[in-house]
């Protein structure tokens, strides 16, 4: 439990991830109903409806039947087909920063999910949460190092490629900025636990590791909650909707 | 919402909620500024580029419906930006290269022409000489001023064309008014491989692409609706288009306008003689002996490559250009779906003609990088502009129909019947012996009443 400093308590981190959770349902939501402005078809009448977006959509998504649907998703969302047609590095980056993004978020509700059992010592499975825990130590590395992958070229390609950089805007610089300092904030606490995976410990300073994971943490739910719904990074779900919308596209 | 009060709301128009969903999907990845042949032209307009006009309409639509106008109130919109905005918006021939090459697969052509019409209905646009299309197309039912009556004017008198029938050549109003010698070897052409073939007249209107691509939606529908009907009326069930934009608009965009069904099939010309070239029933006669390289107009190749499927939209008028005897073939380095556009569509020529000319100059120069020295096509729209661009770079190319190239190579007689247009043909034409061709020019003796010189 030494995650849980300066002041923190179990039942705050759990009240504080529904009131994020809630934040961000609200920012989806609130994006859902900004789309919902438009049509249902070309040239229909402006419709502002939640609801009939998502009917548009879905009705988008299957005009062509249930196998093209399977197929954008497994090839376009899944693969970043477009993408590799276009350019290797980008798909690279692309990939790991999806993959990486998905599967850390993914274990980190995961890992909340068995805190909880933990805690609660729910149908008596405390000391088996415990060690799934710590099993996940690995996964969270090798993902962790994956979206390093990905937002080191993302960083490198607006540093050194001259027509990348001219077209970078302050915003792109910001919102970028943001998941490769994430990231490294995030290696960093790993690393200051000692013991880590191919670092091992050289960085270690376990006083401190509790605070550093603390900033990781709220940098993170920061990014995911507040900033996401409201920025470029509402592409995480646009555009898989759009490409699946869209049918993969032209 | 009170500060809009003297602000008109930037969504008045038709915009799909899935086109909304889109402009947020850009992830701002640039590779449509690598394509985009007007930013090739611009490079120190950023603005016009897909992935700025996508942040630019967030940031509009932001002032009215961002979570602060919500808390706050909404922003009126700035005359300024929105001056900035329009004619960035319209800087763009709506070729769709960005579409082809969007990693998020945005539909960027239907979005383009999604936004205009908003545009249109908030009074920043359309641009220059665009805002004559209504009223031309309106009450002439051509861009050029002509009369009806004499759609047919050109056509020789030993030609055989019906009234009715089940194929179809619609020839739309370049070929009937401007360019002349196109509709003319079409006509040889079918006549010569004994197709019963049927031409609307006076009953043919303009395809009204023009106002579909600059957002002036009303008289299309008219358009759209009147040509459909003409066309079932006329029994068809295939119709030959010889003209890209009038193939696209026919193909995609009247049957979004047309609530009844549409018997028909729509097929480019060029799919209809390489099947004929296939069977063996095309005889040439003269060589064509000039190195050739083919430019793909936007509108008969990615704009209709999912509809058609590739093989129709790029191959064919390859194989016809390949198929005639004496012709020297090679690709310009960008072709078929990541073609340069010349610069004609979306309105650009009559809007913005110094963009259009500086991209055709550089379609030419695509062609003089691989020394052609004739640029074949299948738009008498593409023509008209790199004819134009062209003669400013004072290039030795030429541009023909590979119709025309056909005609010319089958020996046939595409010598155009005196007509009250004659004097307004401006075009390069293959002028045949018995045993060779020569590429001429023909220039426009009188100016023309036209006030739009680019319709699509």
């Amino acid at each position: 439990m030494a995650f849980y400093t300066l002041g923190l308590t179990f039942n705050l981190v759990i009240l504080l991830t529904v009131i994020i959770l809630a934040v961000w349902i609200y920012g989806i939501y609130f994006n859902f109903k900004k789309w919902g402005l438009g049509s249902t078809g070309y040239h229909d009448q402006l419709r502002n409806s939640f609801w009939l977006f998502l009917a548009t959509w879905v009705h988008e998504a299957f005009k062509d039947g249930l196998w093209v649907f399977l197929r954008t998703v497994v090839l376009d969302v899944l693969l970043l087909r477009r993408t590799l047609a276009r350019s290797p590095v980008r798909w690279v980056m692309h990939m790991s920063m999806f993959y990486g993004f998905l599967a850390l978020a993914a274990m980190s509700g995961f890992a909340l999910f068995l805190d909880i059992i933990e805690h609660f010592n729910l149908a008596g499975l405390a000391h088996e949460a415990e060690m799934v825990k710590e099993m996940l130590g690995l996964p969270f590395d090798v993902f962790g190092y994956l979206l390093l992958i990905g937002a080191t070229i993302a960083v490198s390609r607006r540093i050194f490629l001259k027509f990348v950089r001219d077209n970078t805007t302050a915003y792109d610089a910001f919102l970028i900025g943001a998941v490769f300092l994430i990231t490294i904030t995030g290696f960093y606490a790993e690393w200051m636990r000692g013991n880590s995976f191919l670092i091992g410990n050289l960085f270690e300073y376990p006083i401190y590791a509790p605070h550093f994971a603390l900033i990781h943490t709220v940098l993170a739910i920061g990014l995911f909650a507040l900033i996401l719904p409201w920025s470029k990074y509402i592409h995480v779900i646009s555009t898989p909707m759009t490409l699946i919308g869209n049918r993969g596209g032209e | 919402m009170a500060d809009q009060k003297n602000s008109k709301p930037l969504m008045s128009g038709f915009m799909m909620s899935t086109q909304l969903l889109e402009v947020d999907g850009c992830n701002r990845c640039q590779e449509c500024m690598k394509w985009c042949p007007t930013f090739a032209v611009r490079p120190d307009r950023p603005g016009i580029t897909p992935m700025y006009k996508n942040a630019r309409w967030r940031e509009l639509m932001a002032k009215s419906h961002s979570l602060r106008a919500k808390i706050f109130g909404a922003k009126p919109l700035n005359d300024d930006e929105m001056k900035q905005f329009t004619e960035d918006t319209y800087s763009c021939t709506t070729c769709g290269v960005c579409g082809t090459v969007c990693e998020a697969g945005i539909k960027t052509v239907e979005l383009w022409e999604a936004m205009r019409p908003n545009l249109v209905a908030r009074g920043d646009g359309p641009v220059g000489k665009q805002s004559f299309f209504p009223k031309l197309i309106g009450s002439d039912r051509n861009p050029y001023m002509a009369k009806q009556e004499e759609r047919l004017c050109w056509i020789p008198k030993d030609a055989k064309v019906q009234e009715s029938g089940e194929l179809v050549y619609f020839a739309g109003c370049t070929a009937a008014y401007r360019q002349q010698a196109l509709g003319v070897a079409t006509v040889r052409i079918l006549n010569k491989l004994n197709v019963d073939f049927a031409m609307l007249g006076k009953d043919e209107w303009c395809c009204a692409s023009a106002l579909i691509r600059t957002g002036q939606r009303d008289v299309m529908a008219e358009h759209a609706v009147h040509n459909v009907d003409a066309l079932k009326d006329a029994g068809a069930k295939n119709v030959l288009f010889a003209c890209a934009g009038c193939l696209r608009n026919a193909a995609i965009d009247w049957p979004m306008w047309y609530e009844g069904y549409i018997p028909y099939e729509t097929m480019p010309l060029s799919v209809f003689l390489r099947d004929k070239i296939k069977n063996g029933e095309v005889e040439y006669k003269v060589p064509l002996n000039y190195r050739f390289t083919y430019h793909d107009p936007c509108h008969n190749g990615r704009h209709l490559m999912h509809l058609k499927g590739k093989d129709w939209a790029f191959e064919a008028p390859r194989e016809c250009v390949q198929s005639i005897p004496g012709v020297k073939f090679q690709e310009m380095v960008r072709n078929r779906a990541l073609q340069r556009c010349c610069g004609a569509g979306g309105g650009v020529k009559a809007g913005i003609p110094d963009l259009a000319m500086d991209c055709a100059m550089a379609r030419v120069q695509d062609a003089t990088d691989i020394q052609a020295e004739v640029i074949a096509s299948t738009c008498p729209f593409c023509r008209l502009n790199l004819i134009d661009g062209r003669n400013t770079a004072k290039s030795p190319i030429k541009m023909v129909d590979i119709v025309e190239m056909m005609a010319a190579s089958m020996g046939l007689d595409t010598a155009i019947p005196e007509n009250p247009y004659t004097k307004f043909q401006s075009q390069d034409v293959l002028v045949c012996t018995p045993t060779e061709c020569k590429l001429d020019t023909v220039e426009r003796t009188e100016p023309g009443k036209d006030l739009v010189g680019e319709a699509h």
